[in-house]
């Protein structure tokens, strides 16, 4: 048992040097392959559910893979009220999917691709482009653009700030939730990992000496503060990501 | 192991990435990787769920629509059985009166037949019994010609001449009989 504590870095695997002034050096990194993971737990749950679909007499997998798409098609729709925003379901659902298996993926030891800022500002950003466009399809771009000067011509600069933050706050908030997951989790076993070098070492000879290089005290306790720090936090995230997302996009074509 | 051992890189043999940065290709891989998981979600879930409950709603309009349907073409076979049991009906009732008609017709025209018979047997009868009559009357006439003779003979005591005198003798009796 190492006595310094460390934090969960994701690995870089291997680096391609592409030579690409801005972009640098291609790292596949641990975030990428578990991303890939994830999304193929998705597809694979998508397409096993969707199995030898039924209109009468429909199984169980039949039944929740309706429930599911049923809970997403009402998630977007009571939130924009209405059909129009229709398109942006298998966004919504696609988005609240990867990012609850992404977090809760760190149970079962890999490590959280939502651990990473580059995951979590590129969903931002996406969302970021969808509400400007959808702003810009409301109003025109003049329209657009004349909004920031609301309500008087010195508010601008905060106006700019403000629609700014809003990708900003959402990929950090995401991304700080995991990221205290992963460094209280790796907290919770560094500490255990001392205490129980420093119970066991009391015991004296070969035994104690053996036993205190094995973390007992680290099986049971971490799956109670997983709960919070992985379960809840990271369902929790997910969903307030895609109802921001949603909001964000309702109200963007609401401007008048 | 202080604050710097938490900030410090491990001098781990791996080489890991800074704890909060922001890979440029990390970044647009992801943005890539969403919109793949987007298409496929799309594929592979909604499109055949959907798919299937827009079978199973159309079913079920279908089931109300034919429901329906059938209902009405009941009503109106309903409504068409009302009419042609009233037709019926009255149909009978028609043929029943025309029936009663008919009969009454024969009936009529039978006692009117049997009287007609009767009064004719009535009336041969009648006329049998007149001719009787005559014949009777007419037989006794004779007997009672003859007999006359014979007494006129008895009392006169001569053979009167039946021949000669009948028409004397009838004439009396027709006289007497008158």
């Amino acid at each position: 048992m190492s006595s310094g504590f460390e934090v969960d870095y994701a690995v870089v695997y291997k680096t391609f040097h592409t030579g690409i002034p801005i972009l640098g050096d291609f790292k596949l990194t641990e975030t990428l392959v578990v991303s890939w993971i994830v999304m193929a737990i998705i597809t694979g749950l998508c397409i096993f559910l969707t199995r030898d679909l039924k209109v009468e007499n429909i199984s169980k997998r039949q039944a929740f893979a309706e429930m599911l798409v049923e809970t997403g098609n009402n998630f977007v729709r009571n939130n924009t009220g209405g059909n129009k925003f229709d398109k942006l379901i298998p966004f919504v659902s696609a988005l609240f999917a990867t990012s609850v298996i992404s977090n809760l993926i760190s149970l079962i030891g890999l490590r959280s691709p939502t651990a990473d800022l580059s995951t979590e500002a590129a969903w931002a950003v996406v969302v970021f482009i969808m509400i400007t466009a959808t702003k810009i399809k409301t109003n025109g771009v003049g329209g657009y653009l004349k909004g920031f000067t609301t309500p008087i011509a010195v508010m601008t600069p905060f106006n700019i700030l403000s629609e700014l933050a809003t990708p900003v706050s959402m990929a950090c908030r995401h991304f700080g939730n995991i990221l205290s997951g992963v460094v209280i989790d790796g907290l919770i076993y560094w500490a255990l990992g001392l205490a129980s070098a420093a119970l066991f070492g009391l015991i004296p000879g070969a035994v104690g000496n053996f036993l205190s290089k094995i973390p007992i005290l680290g099986v049971g306790i971490p799956a109670v503060t997983g709960v919070y720090f992985d379960w809840f936090s990271g369902c929790m995230q997910a969903f307030i990501f895609c109802m921001l997302t949603v909001m964000y996009i309702a109200n963007a074509a609401e401007e008048g | 192991m202080d604050i710097q051992a938490l900030l410090l890189i491990t001098a781990d043999a791996k080489e890991t990435q800074e704890l909060v940065t922001l890979v440029p290709w990390t970044f647009i891989i992801q943005i890539i990787n969403l919109f793949i998981q987007v298409f496929l979600i799309k594929k592979f879930l909604f499109k055949p769920i959907n798919d299937i409950l827009e079978k199973r709603r159309n079913l079920a309009d279908k089931s109300i629509r034919e429901a329906r349907e059938a209902q009405d073409k009941a009503d109106s076979l309903k409504e068409q059985y009302e009419s042609s049991l009233t037709n019926a009906h009255a149909e009978a009732a028609q043929i029943v009166s025309e029936a009663q008609k008919e009969a009454q017709v024969k009936a009529d025209s039978i006692v009117h037949e049997a009287e007609e018979q009767a009064a004719g047997i009535k009336a041969r009868a009648a006329a049998d019994i007149e001719q009787e009559k005559k014949k009777a009357i007419n037989e006794a006439k004779d007997e009672i010609g003859g007999l006359a003779m014979d007494i006129a003979g008895k009392v006169v005591e001569k053979e009167i001449n039946e021949a000669d005198h009948r028409k004397l003798i009838e004439d009396f009796i027709n006289k007497v009989g008158a």
